[in-house]
């Protein structure tokens, strides 16, 4: 294609380009727990989206020469992918997480607005964290700039999810993922940050975990029902 | 194989191959998805037959109906017969028309044979016909903006939209095809792809089922020859899609780079093969998810919108 001289958008090296496709599969994890309809597809998703994070910690100790990511990777592994997705489901077992009853387990229709509209909106909070960080001009060494960009988007997007979905399971899910998306963000900015400030972080994601689940318990065992919708008659 | 073809002929074996090809690929289709159900299904080469039989039938066209009932399936064949010139299907270089019209060109040529296909519902009066007609249409309009950003991701990753550009990129090296405005891009214009050709998440492609109904209701009453051109059209505009997302964005490998008799056999078997493997991928989704609702189609399409402007997202800030 000789004589076109336009501008154009050079490809990133292998290896920023596998690392930017890695947060954007954690974004698109993001968009699709808007779409979960059953309470253990949603703990599912929050589990892969999690894995991804760690798959990235694990190239970037392997490319950058990080040793101490490779523990951060395996910690974090082990309490957002088998910990935290099993502690919520035990705390969640007596109210169909485990699908004895369809009725408890099913989240589908817990949108304040229409699934595509949702999207259309989540899109441009994923375009106004893009174009913010554009702004800000903040360069990474270790990660390219996109992935930190794709990462608040996760962060945003999973504000949207606690926003317009009204059932608790979704909610917390929101919270669970939207500490996913600082997590990439850390790892992005500060990959070489303190490993004790990174254990600590994940402990205290543990006992959110904990607490999510009690209140979860909690609530369908007063409400009788997953939907938060039913809390506004708590109103004075 | 000192044997070099002139350039006239490669770009007529384009069509050729296309319009040769597209019925076997469907029957394919249809085969193995009756295979994975369980089913003998029919042959692979029934759709031949079927439109050979439909060329020997008399023709009807219900009273009232004007010219443009029988116009309509002509005039999306030419269309379907004109895009082949305008796409890489043999050839890794521009042939001589490959330069009238870009990515967009190609998808004006095939909105117009939809048009026409909708129109000619239209002119019927029934209601069948009409309904698909017009569900064409809506859901159409909301598939636009995926393929414009699609189209977006290409000019942005190559300078120009013309598809042999976006195919020499990709085969350049591997940093072109992990680079995630592709990846997104090329899932993008796949489900694009499905929708489109009327597969499952959207439509079911066999069957009576009326009220679910969109590509695949405008043709009820078209009858003979006329209906022969609408099947075998449906079937090349599926293969021509195919050829798009294969030889431009998935797989641009096995193409002719000179006009030589035997590359370009070579090609005319890999495309075959290529667009064989991508019917069994989408035999394989057919049997593997239910059909959406109706109103959940926007949904589906809300997905691959956000697929296609992501890509270009990560493109602004340089790294995609």
């Amino acid at each position: 294609m000789s004589g076109i001289t336009a501008a154009t958008v050079a490809a990133p090296s292998v290896l920023s380009g596998g690392a930017n496709v890695i947060a954007v599969g954690v974004l698109l994890a993001e968009f699709g727990m808007f779409r979960q309809a059953l309470l253990r597809d949603q703990v599912r998703l929050y589990a892969a989206q999690s894995a991804l994070i760690s798959v990235l910690a694990v190239v970037v100790a392997a490319t950058r020469h990080l040793p101490d990511l490779y523990v951060l990777a395996v910690l974090s592994f082990a309490l957002k992918v088998v910990i935290v997705p099993i502690v919520l489901r035990r705390l969640l077992r007596g109210i169909g997480l485990t699908g004895e009853d369809a009725r408890w387990s099913d989240i589908a229709g817990s949108h304040a607005l229409s699934l595509a509209s949702t999207v259309l909106i989540a899109i441009a909070v994923a375009a106004f964290g893009f174009f913010s960080v554009a702004a800000l001009g903040i360069r990474s060494p270790v990660l390219p700039t996109t992935a930190l960009a794709v990462s608040v988007a996760v962060t945003l997007v999973a504000f949207m999810l606690m926003i317009v979905r009204r059932d608790v399971i979704s909610q917390a899910i929101g919270f669970l993922s939207l500490e996913n998306g600082v997590s990439l963000t850390a790892l992005v900015v500060a990959a070489g940050m303190p490993l004790i400030l990174e254990v600590a972080f994940l402990f205290d994601l543990l006992v959110v975990a904990v607490v999510f689940g009690l209140l979860i318990r909690v609530h369908h065992g007063r409400a009788e029902s997953m939907s938060t919708a039913d809390l506004t008659s708590l109103r004075g | 194989m000192s044997l070099v073809l002139p350039i006239p002929v490669v770009q007529c074996l384009q069509v050729v191959t296309i319009a040769g090809a597209a019925p076997g690929v469907s029957g394919l289709i249809s085969k193995v998805e009756a295979r994975l159900q369980g089913r003998a299904g029919p042959r692979v080469l029934q759709p031949y037959h079927d439109i050979r039989k439909l060329f020997r039938k008399e023709a009807l066209a219900p009273d009232g109906s004007t010219w443009v009932f029988l116009a309509g399936p002509l005039i999306a064949m030419t269309c379907y017969l004109t895009v082949p010139l305008l796409i890489p299907v043999l050839t890794t270089f521009g042939l001589p028309l490959g330069y009238m019209g870009d990515i967009l060109g190609g998808g004006f040529i095939l909105s117009l044979a939809s048009f026409m296909v909708a129109v000619s519902a239209l002119d019927t009066g029934s209601p069948y016909a009409q309904l698909g007609a017009s569900r064409a249409k809506t859901f159409g309009a909301i598939t636009e903006p995926v393929i414009l950003f699609v189209v977006f991701t290409v000019a942005l990753v190559t300078g120009t939209d013309l598809p042999y550009a976006l195919a020499a990129t990709v085969r350049s090296s591997a940093s072109q095809i992990v680079r995630p405005a592709h990846l997104l891009a090329a899932a993008a214009l796949f489900m694009v792809i499905l929708y489109e050709t009327g597969r499952i998440p959207v439509e079911t492609h066999t069957g009576t089922n009326e009220f679910g109904m969109i590509e695949e209701a405008r043709p009820f009453e078209h009858s003979g020859p006329y209906f022969a051109l609408l099947k075998w059209g449906s079937a090349m505009k599926q293969l021509i899609l195919y050829t798009i997302l294969l030889n431009v964005f998935v797989a641009p490998w096995g193409l002719a780079a000179t006009p030589d008799a035997g590359s370009v056999l070579l090609a005319i078997v890999s495309l075959v093969g290529k667009a064989a493997l991508l019917g069994v991928v989408v035999a394989v989704i057919d049997n593997s998810f239910a059909k959406l609702r109706l109103f959940k189609i926007t949904e589906f399409v809300a997905a691959a919108f956000l697929l296609a402007v992501l890509g270009v997202f990560t493109l602004y800030l340089g790294g995609g």
